[in-house]
């Protein structure tokens, strides 16, 4: 091979490494991107002012009398559609024939059904029983979703039968032609934003509310919670057990067939699949010792604990290993017996990189799914007050991200609870790993200073 | 001053027979403590081991099975491809099912693999230090997502994508890799074919090979692209789909542990490489990969087990449909893998505990345990033989 050649191959496979990294930064750009940004949705959004009567009602944020006086105004705004209609229905059709009055029954239901969906229950109508039906869009993005079902027709198109159906959209006003309603549906294009008055709304209780109707309204603070006390429960059984074993094979181990199968069980534990550690504590935890009658918490907890437990027990051993031998030898000098030396010269220098490696597996902890799905997981249910964990399973955001992109009964109506949740998930686990990243910083500058 | 006295006295200075042997007995028991709680956290492996594997037998030994019933339920499992769980006469060929965490598996190795390797690489020869300590972060970022967030960028983000524009996503990922792959494959190809060629002719010789060769890769290229772009997705959740998210799951896996090895097999090596004139890329692949390379085999090992060992992105974004033989590799048609049925599966077997339908996936998770325990016992021993390889260098 020429020189040249060689060298357009060293050059091109320097940039087959470049490449590589480059794509590693981009996907994580890629990914984060969408969660971010859409994420952001669920606490930044455009709200309308039935998003204000919502939150009064349900929740108590928000000023009640001057929220009664913007639902007054908007309902003025509205009054001349429910004129319409009710003109239309009273007056008009009674005139009509038989026949013709029923041409214009289904549409004007759907015509009903639409605005219902858009403004909330039509005045005179029962109050439903359902809280996502007592109010209208509550998000000026989804309400323009819905505004466009109400001023068209969806209709699929079968005319080619090798293809899918193609989706098309027809004017409603059509149905209603020559008669007084026809007049509705410019109305309510043009006084669209007097009938729902969006506002820019920072909605940052949507961390600290529960939900209301399956995720329809409020926010995720039970998810939230569930998931805190799941990472916190792990942490109380996996950090002294992992701390100990950790010090164990540092200090005390000689180089035995048992401690050698020690070590091997301790890195086989790390590469079991999250799946088999939900199954176990399933069957060992639930079925067989019977910590709780069913799911809970505790289960939860304990399962998570054996997952992370390698994490903690690698990351304490080097952190202890890292501790200069003279610190040891001095403390040895000077009298102080093993135990000793250990607890107030090793560990407290140890400390840091022990810390690193806890908090590193709280991520772990807090983002594992597989695990909890047998043994603390619902999809529905509330808050759960401390000592309820011992017994009671609880919401956690990995779960309940699954559960609502996947099983709710309106996916797409609350795609911004789901990204809200994901992000409030990465964005815990990303700050435990920038404060584990910040500990490593400081551990270094110290062993170099 | 007196309580410091009392405190050295009790802390060992002055020692009585009696306090001695307080200590030994103390130091005993305290040791013996420190042993069980050490030895409990390690054997948990053993206690799940017991608990599956007590759960995954009935299924195919129960009460009156006879050694033919064995062999029958043996052969059914892994043998057919009839998954028909809650049929009145139940069926559990796994077959299909194993299949597709096979192949998702591959396709996360196939992307992860060449990237990661290459990255590990990157860091650990070619970029400055400073530039690594920017990289690093980002490897770490990527490896601690949460699984279920990626699964969800796989349902919500990616496959509606897949859906849609499928056919061009591959075709620009097919000139991606195919224009550089096929320049430096005719690049060298025209440069090895005119070198019997007599010194006054070989540039000419080598020019012409080049254009020819050059306008039957293009051809090939535009051949090939034209056909990726007609390719029509029917569904978004995928075994395509779940084995790139994987595969970026598994990077980072990868990078950190082959840089390790990369980086173990010491100074020397490339010195010496170096000033026998080879180039950098020569160095890397013929001396220092070849070096390290059963540290970069448990590097690929450790991205099998995060790929097969995977739950969420698979049972989110992998369609779970259980796959008939004939689409058997055929990474467009949505899979069904071993996490998935069992994470899918359990909500239904869960109220008739004892029952086939619950052993069955107990089944399943042994086998997803041996198989991370033989590939962990791989990744050690290759570690292992990297240190003491390296130790003798």
């Amino acid at each position: 091979m020429r020189l040249s050649t060689r060298k357009v191959l060293d050059r091109s496979f320097s940039g087959l490494g470049i490449f590589s990294i480059i794509l590693l930064g981009l996907s994580l750009v890629v990914l984060l991107y969408p969660i971010i940004e859409r994420g952001l949705g669920a606490f930044i959004f455009r709200g309308t002012v039935e998003f204000r009567k919502m939150m009064v009602e349900k929740f108590e944020h928000g000023d009640r009398e001057a929220v009664q006086a913007e639902v007054a105004e908007a309902l003025a705004a509205r009054q001349p559609v429910f004129d319409m209609i009710k003109k239309f229905e009273t007056v008009e059709l009674k005139k009509m024939g038989f026949l013709e009055r029923r041409k214009y029954k289904d549409p004007l239901e759907e015509l009903k059904e639409n605005l219902r969906t858009l403004l909330g229950p039509l005045p005179g109508e029962n109050r439903p029983v359902l809280p996502r039906d007592q109010y209208g869009q509550t998000r000026w993005d989804r309400a323009q979703v819905k505004l466009r079902y109400v001023l068209e027709i969806e209709r699929y198109d079968y005319s080619d039968p090798t293809k899918m159906g193609t989706k098309y959209f027809v004017s409603r006003a059509e149905d209603f032609k020559g008669t007084s309603l026809e007049k509705l549906f410019p109305y309510v294009k043009e006084h669209f934003e007097e009938m729902l008055r969006p506002r820019l709304t920072f909605y940052w209780q949507f961390l600290t509310d529960q939900s209301k109707d399956a995720h329809i309204f409020g926010g995720i603070w039970a998810e939230v919670l569930g998931t805190l006390y799941l990472t916190l429960g792990a942490m109380v059984f996996a950090v002294p057990m992992g701390v100990i074993a950790a010090i164990y094979l540092v200090e005390y181990a000689g180089d035995t067939w048992y401690v050698n199968i020690l070590r091997t069980c301790v890195s086989t534990l790390a590469g079991v699949p999250s799946i088999v550690f939900g199954l176990f504590g399933l069957a060992f935890f639930i079925n067989s010792v019977g910590v709780s009658e069913s799911k809970s918490v505790l289960a939860g907890s304990l399962t998570l604990a054996l997952l992370v437990l390698p994490i903690i027990i690698r990351a304490s051993e080097e952190a202890i290993r890292a501790v200069p031998r003279t610190y040891k030898e001095a403390a040895l000098s000077l009298g102080a017996g093993k135990w000793r030396t250990i607890v107030t010269v090793i560990l407290p220098a140890a400390l840091p990189g022990v810390l690193t490696g806890i908090v590193i597996s709280m991520g772990r902890a807090a983002g594992e799914t597989a695990p909890i799905i047998f043994t603390a997981t619902v999809s529905v249910g509330r808050a759960l007050k401390p000592m309820e964990t011992l017994t009671q399973p609880t919401l956690a955001l990995p779960w309940n991200i699954y559960n609502l992109c996947t099983e709710h009964e309106a996916v797409d109506e609350i795609r911004h609870v789901q990204y809200g949740m994901v992000l409030v998930l990465v964005a815990l686990v990303l700050l435990l790993n920038a404060a584990a990243l910040i500990l490593r910083a400081r551990i270094s500058k110290k062993l170099r200073g | 001053m007196a309580a410091d006295q009392n405190k050295q006295r009790r802390g060992g200075l002055v020692l009585s027979e009696r306090v001695t042997r307080l200590r030994r007995i103390g130091a005993f028991f305290g040791h013996g403590t420190l042993l069980l709680i050490t030895s409990s956290s390690a054997l948990a492996v053993l206690f799940i081991f017991y608990y599956i594997a007590r759960d995954a037998i009935p299924f195919f030994w129960a009460e009156g099975f006879g050694l033919s019933d064995f062999w029958r339920r043996l052969g059914e499992f892994f043998g057919s491809t009839h998954w028909y769980p809650s049929n009145p006469k139940p069926e559990f060929g796994a077959a299909s099912i194993f299949i597709g965490s096979l192949m998702v598996t591959l396709g996360a190795v196939v992307v992860a693999v060449p990237l990661g390797v290459a990255a590990a690489i990157c860091l650990s020869d070619v970029l400055p230090f400073a530039v690594r300590q920017y990289v690093k972060p980002v490897i770490e970022v990527l490896a601690a997502i949460p699984s279920v967030a990626f699964g969800f960028f796989a349902l919500v983000v990616f496959a509606p994508q897949l859906q849609e524009n499928g056919g061009h996503l591959l075709a620009i990922v097919g000139w991606v890799v195919g224009v550089p792959i096929g320049f430096l494959a005719v690049l060298v190809l025209s440069d090895l074919l005119s070198e019997p060629a007599s010194d006054r002719i070989r540039p000419v010789v080598r020019g012409v090979l080049f254009l020819a060769l050059a306008a039957g890769a293009g051809y090939a290229l535009w051949e090939m692209s034209v056909s990726l772009n007609a390719v029509k997705i029917d569904s978004g959740t995928n075994a395509l789909n779940v084995s790139i998210i994987l595969g970026i799951m598994a990077l980072p896996t990868v990078v950190s542990v082959s840089e390790d090895a990369l980086q173990a097999a010491g100074r020397e090596l490339r010195e010496g490489s170096y000033a026998l004139g080879a180039t950098r890329a020569e160095t890397m692949l013929k001396v220092v990969v070849p070096a390290a390379a059963s540290g970069i085999c448990a590097a690929v090992v450790l991205g099998v087990m995060r790929a097969i060992g995977e739950t969420m992105v698979v049972w989110m974004a992998s369609g779970n449909a259980v796959q008939e033989p004939k689409n058997w590799f055929n990474y467009l048609k949505p899979v069904r893998t071993l996490t998935a049925t069992i994470a899918g599966d359990m909500g239904e077997a869960d109220q008739m505990t004892g029952s086939d339908r619950f052993h069955v996936l107990f089944a399943m998770a042994l086998c997803l345990l041996v198989i991370s325990f033989v590939c962990n016992m791989i990744s050690e021993w290759a570690v292992r033989r990297t240190r003491r390889k390296m130790g003798a260098v």
